[in-house]
């Protein structure tokens, strides 16, 4: 076959750490072969954990982008922002696009992350209720926040600790409705959450952990009026933490299996040759635990876009996904690297 | 020896109180005695006197060649253009004031050949001119080349061996090209012309008058004197002038028949 | 400094309505009050076969030159679009159809092409069209409204304009076209929320929008019209040819009438004989028709007759670039023809100009008994600019004509040698006063006369006459910097207007800078533009043409060898390229 000998053509869906990394690691380990980045981020990769800092004004847009666009044209790798991945054909190894653009790979590795979930008690409120993923979610709660002195988180997943100490940081009032959802699609333990509470109120926040979200009302002045048990806070405004959900719905009829995530072996590999999933929308088989873990938070998405790339080239040097720095919940492996400072 | 020339001559100086030179400038045409082009420019002055119009409001234009040189010799307003443009100038004179009566005129060479382009256009725009062919078949002023209505085998300095083109027939030209007025007339008479552009003055229309001439000094063997005194006649009478289907036919059979021969 | 200046492109295949779509932005911007100046470039193919790319920078303030980058692209074909990824700034937006009909390979849609800092935004311009009009017809309404949507203009500016264009065709057809532009404009908010900016919403103070859209071919027509012109003899020829479809509209309204000609020959005749009668006439050409024109051009200088003709340039020699702009026709209009055949030439620099010199010619072209020339090109003719045209004034149309003294009746010589060279003119229909007009060297009479004395006497004649005539003609005007410059640059026509802006630009980085417009490019100011010159350190001539046309007609005039700058790319000179220069020089 005339193309054996061809340049090859990996494909990465998502731009985010774990397909950023995943990229990189593929142009050093394939130099001669064609490495292309869907994203359907209008940016290009930025670092979500960041983005509490830029919110608190501590640090700039740029430092939020952990890779410039230029550092993707030194490299060669092809960048397509604000394009999304619609469709995957595994039959004929093509990536279709939403503007109908039909992508052939010999590699693909998705690596879409996740978007935020929101519990069915919120969805109610879900016009209401900010979340923040994005920097366009950072840029509206940039916005938001000029015109309001309290907030009221809900939820208590990674995220929230570091926006929480941000807003301490602009010197607004912080209500905390913590909950044991905040970790979907994991569960925190009482014990946990004690240490959480604890720690937060120590900051200066108002931590409610014993009430349920009762209802929401918008008050004419601005703000809402919202009802917590017996409890009634009046914040400016309102976000929601309660971890990721993983964005894979447009694989649903790939035939690639999925649960939350998207099921992968301990090389991250789907089960389908130069198929591979890694990052927040894996879920990841671990053969000691025989149970599937779920990688959270920079540091892992990185290690995890470094090993699919490293077995995807040429699978013969095969690298197992590990998690970096775990603890149990409910055996599940998490990564505390980066909140453990907190 | 007697040429046309020198009798007109003649007549010039025996009829200078009758007014019958009034149209004429204080220039004496600068053409070879015996040209065929004193006749046309007497047919002219005579149709302008007999019709009364006022001489600025005439307005003569034409190209370059013998013929090209005709504006000077007459008393109205002239306008001597550059080689084979008199039609479309005379379009534009025209049409920035209908009042005026337009003349063009000029040879075969400058209304055949580089202005041969505007001939048709002419025609189907139907501008109110009156375009005077001075049909000699040679160029004159450049000393005796070959024209397009020159015969096949013509002999001159840049022909030595005779030519291999054939002739232009300009009535059937204008026939074709739908000249709401065409006649065919003879330089050796004056009156002729003169009733012709009476009529053609008249027509509210492109009017075309194709006048055969001679060149006595550069064709020796053809457009003589001689030759078209011998075979000029008057159109046939039974000729019916509003059938451009018929002037056409008659054309194609009869190369020297003058008069009106179409009238729309 | 602006607060708005964004340069604006659609691009598409021929016959997908991106001239169309061009024209509406350009007339909606306008109405919101802004300053708009567009430039467009299409295939000389007639149809179906060739690229078409408007370009409009819209402004807050007026401005003189288009800008060297483009901040959004609107693709109507994303294959043609490629070809101008490299004109746009790092962030540029760029709008999309994001439902192409059918699946497309790799590399086929302008997705894969655009540099990842740019803002993609994908609308389905060809669905949503034949949702609402069913057809894909209006898929360039559609990218109108995605982009009013995104850029925050007025959508009542749009479906005004809108409303106008399809006006003739029925209320029917306006509406759809105004719903298919609402569902553009939809579009962008509900599925592009963070794209959607308020750059383009008016401003408190902006204009009203009173201004006229103007191109410089409508207003040479509309300064010929002013100037009271009776008769248009022209050819089509690209491209002047707008100039003439104006006219044959708007000239028999006012009593005159255009008349299409067999070739540009006849078209410059008609126009002498129609002086030569006394009534107002006027052609428009380009390069090759002009080369035909000069013959009798040159028996206008020297039958003294009045003409006014106007070139149009295009890329040249021969058939040349028709579709592309050049200024390479300098020489030809100035010197073209034989002889020594001095006349007049105009070169105006933007579009209010080509407006005011076309109105002035006739009078010029009456009073100095001359062909007047007004020398433009495909780049003033074609682009639009937003204008407030002040009516010419009344003394610059007046007729120009000098007619004999009815003292002189019965003596009249035509061409008397007077000191200004001007001899008074008769024209048909004044009796007493018949002459004949040559084109042969002639006496005072007008009769043919080739004596040595009289060729000489009638040429000076002619030569004091048009020497003369820089009294009543534009003077070059300079810009920048008084005092000594480092860098002058001495300009003409559309090129005037980047070297402006790129003066401006070097002299907001401190360098000593300035300009000097040339409008009257024959006969010319020599003192003027002498003494500009001598306050330069470096004269810098830019020109669209690759002998340095005005720098061979001027430099002279500069103490020390000017420096030239000439480009034949069929583009306009940018403003970058002439700064780049200004400061290579001025370092």
């Amino acid at each position: 076959m005339v193309r054996a000998m061809a340049e090859r053509h990996f494909v990465v869906i998502g731009n985010g750490p774990a397909g950023n990394r995943a990229a990189r690691t593929l142009r050093e380990k394939a130099p001669g072969d064609r490495v292309t980045v869907v994203s359907k981020a209008r940016q290009s990769c930025y670092s979500p954990h960041r983005l509490p800092d830029f919110i608190a004004g501590r640090i700039t847009e740029e430092k939020v982008l952990v890779c410039p666009y230029e550092a993707y044209r030194d490299e060669r790798i092809k960048l397509r922002c604000s394009q999304e991945a619609v469709s995957v054909d595994l039959e004929r190894g093509q990536v279709v696009l939403g503007h109908k653009e039909v992508v052939p790979y010999d590699g693909l590795i998705i690596a879409v992350g996740g978007r935020p979930f929101v519990p069915e008690r919120l969805a109610p409120f879900g016009d209401v209720v900010l979340t923040l993923k994005t920097l366009e979610d950072a840029k509206a709660w940039i916005e938001r926040l000029e015109q309001v002195d309290s907030v009221l988180l809900v939820g208590g997943d990674l995220t929230s600790f570091s926006v929480a100490r941000a807003l301490i940081h602009l010197g607004k009032k912080v209500h905390f409705l913590l909950d044991g959802d905040a970790f979907w699609p994991l569960r925190a333990d009482d014990e946990l959450l004690a240490t959480v509470a604890d720690s937060l109120s120590g900051m200066g926040v108002d931590v409610i952990s014993d009430g349920e979200l009762k209802g929401i009302a918008a008050l004419a002045g601005g703000g809402y009026e919202v009802q917590v048990g017996d409890w009634t806070v009046q914040p400016g405004m309102i976000g929601a933490f309660c971890g990721l959900v993983p964005d894979v719905g447009f694989l649903a009829r790939s035939g690639l299996r999925i649960d939350r995530g998207i099921l992968v072996d301990e090389y991250l590999n789907t089960g389908f040759p130069g198929v591979f999933a890694t990052g927040d929308c894996a879920q990841i088989y671990h053969p000691e635990l025989r149970d599937y873990w779920v990688s959270v938070g920079y540091e892992n998405a990185l290690a995890l876009g470094r090993t699919a790339a490293l077995n995807l080239p040429c699978g013969e040097e095969r690298e197992m996904a590990e998690p970096e720095s775990v603890f149990e919940v409910k055996g599940v492996s998490l990564d505390t690297s980066w909140w453990k400072g907190f | 020896m007697k040429t046309p020339g020198r009798i007109l001559a003649e007549k010039v100086a025996g009829a200078g109180a009758s007014g019958r030179f009034s149209v004429r400038s204080g220039n004496l045409p600068i053409w070879c005695p015996g040209c065929g082009y004193y006749g046309i420019h007497q047919g002219i002055n005579d149709a302008i006197r007999r019709l009364g119009l006022p001489h600025h409001e005439v307005v003569t234009v034409s190209g370059i060649g013998c013929a090209g040189r005709y504006p000077f010799f007459a008393d109205t307003y002239g306008l001597h253009t550059v080689h084979g443009r008199a039609l479309p100038v005379s379009t534009g004179v025209k049409l920035a004031n209908p009042k005026l009566t337009v003349f063009a005129v000029g040879g075969d060479g400058d209304g055949l050949a580089i202005g041969g382009g505007h001939l048709p256009h002419i025609c189907r725009r139907d501008v109110n001119v009156n375009y005077i062919l001075f049909d000699n078949s040679i160029y004159g002023l450049t000393k005796g080349q070959p024209s397009p209505s020159s015969p096949t085998g013509f002999r001159t300095k840049t022909s030595p061996a005779g030519t291999t083109e054939a002739p232009l027939n300009p009535t059937l030209m204008v026939l074709s090209y739908g000249a709401t007025f065409v006649a065919r007339l003879f330089a050796g008479d004056p009156e002729g012309i003169t009733a012709a552009l009476v009529e053609g003055i008249g027509h509210e229309g492109f009017s075309f008058f194709h006048v055969y001439s001679s060149c006595v000094t550069f064709d020796k063997e053809f457009k003589t004197w001689a030759n078209l005194n011998r075979r000029i006649h008057p159109v046939p009478r039974d000729l019916d002038r509003g059938d451009r289907k018929a002037a056409i036919g008659h054309v194609l059979d009869d190369d020297f028949s003058m008069g009106v021969i179409y009238r729309a | 400094m602006r607060a708005i200046d964004l340069t604006v492109e659609i691009c598409g295949m021929s016959g997908d309505g991106t001239i169309a779509a061009g024209a509406l932005l350009n007339a909606a911007m306008a109405k919101t009050g802004l300053s708009v100046m567009a430039f467009d470039t299409y295939p000389a193919e007639i149809r179906g076969f060739g690229r078409c790319v408007t370009r409009s920078r819209i402004g807050d303030e007026s401005m003189v030159a288009l800008a060297d980058r483009t901040q959004v692209l609107i693709s109507l074909d994303d294959e043609q679009s490629r070809s101008r990824i490299p004109f746009l700034e790092p962030d540029a937006t760029v709008f999309l159809d994001s439902r192409p009909p059918a699946l497309v390979a790799e590399g086929q849609s302008l997705a894969a092409h655009v540099e990842p800092e740019n803002s993609l935004i994908g609308v389905p311009f060809g669905d949503l069209s034949s949702q609402v009009a069913g057809s894909k017809r209006s898929k360039n309404i559609v990218a109108l409204g995605a982009f009013a949507g995104a850029f925050g203009v007025p959508p009542e500016a749009f479906r005004e304009v809108i409303t106008v264009k399809f006006r003739s065709k029925g209320g029917k057809v306006v509406d759809v076209n105004v719903q298919c532009f609402d569902a553009g404009y939809r579009y962008v908010h509900e599925n592009h929320p963070d794209r959607v900016t308020g750059l383009l919403s008016p401003k408190e103070g902006a204009g009203t929008g009173d201004r006229q859209l103007l191109s410089g071919s409508v207003a040479i027509s509309r300064g010929a019209l002013d100037a009271g012109v009776k008769r248009y003899f022209g050819y089509p020829i690209t491209p002047a040819t707008p100039i003439m479809e104006y006219l044959a509209r708007a000239l028999p309204e006012r009593g005159g009438a255009v008349v299409q000609m067999e070739d540009e020959i006849s078209s410059i005749g008609a126009v002498l004989g129609s002086f030569y009668a006394g009534t107002r006439a006027m052609t428009a050409t380009s390069g090759p028709g002009f080369a035909l024109m000069t013959e009798l051009i040159t028996h206008g200088v020297m039958a003294e007759i009045p003409a006014v003709i106007v070139n149009a340039q295009r890329g040249g020699p021969s058939t040349g670039l028709p579709t592309k702009t050049e200024q390479s026709d300098l020489q030809a209009a100035v010197f073209g023809g034989p002889g020594d055949s001095a006349r007049i030439v105009l070169a105006p620099t933007d579009v209010c100009e080509c407006y005011r010199y076309t109105a002035g010619s006739f009078r010029l072209a009456e009073k100095y008994q001359t062909p007047v020339i007004v020398l433009t090109d495909f780049f003033l003719n074609n682009r639009v600019e937003t204008v407030t045209l002040a009516p010419a004034a009344e003394q610059e149309i007046a007729d120009g004509n000098v007619y004999p003294d009815e003292s002189k009746k019965g003596g009249y010589r035509r061409y008397e040698i007077t000191e200004s060279g001007i001899s008074p003119r008769s024209v048909p229909g004044q009796e007493g006063f018949t002459y004949s007009a040559t084109g042969l060297e002639h006496a005072e009479t007008g009769l043919p006369d080739y004596t040595p004395e009289n060729h000489m006497s009638m040429s000076e004649k002619r030569q004091r006459k048009i020497a003369g005539a820089l009294r009543d003609l534009p003077a070059p005007e300079e810009f920048g910097d008084d005092g000594p410059l480092d860098v002058g640059v001495v300009a003409w026509g559309s090129t005037f207007g980047s070297a402006l802006e790129a003066v401006l630009r070097a002299r907001a980085e401190g360098m000593k800078a300035g300009t000097l417009k040339i409008v009257t490019l024959f006969p010319y100011h020599a003192d003027r533009i002498r003494s500009f010159m001598a306050r330069c350190r470096r004269v810098l001539i830019p020109e669209l043409n690759m002998d340095g046309q005005l720098a061979n007609l001027v430099g002279h005039l500069n103490s020390e060898e000017v420096i030239r700058l000439n480009r034949v790319t069929g583009v306009p000179l940018s403003p970058r390229e002439i700064y780049e220069k200004i400061r290579e020089l001025g370092g």
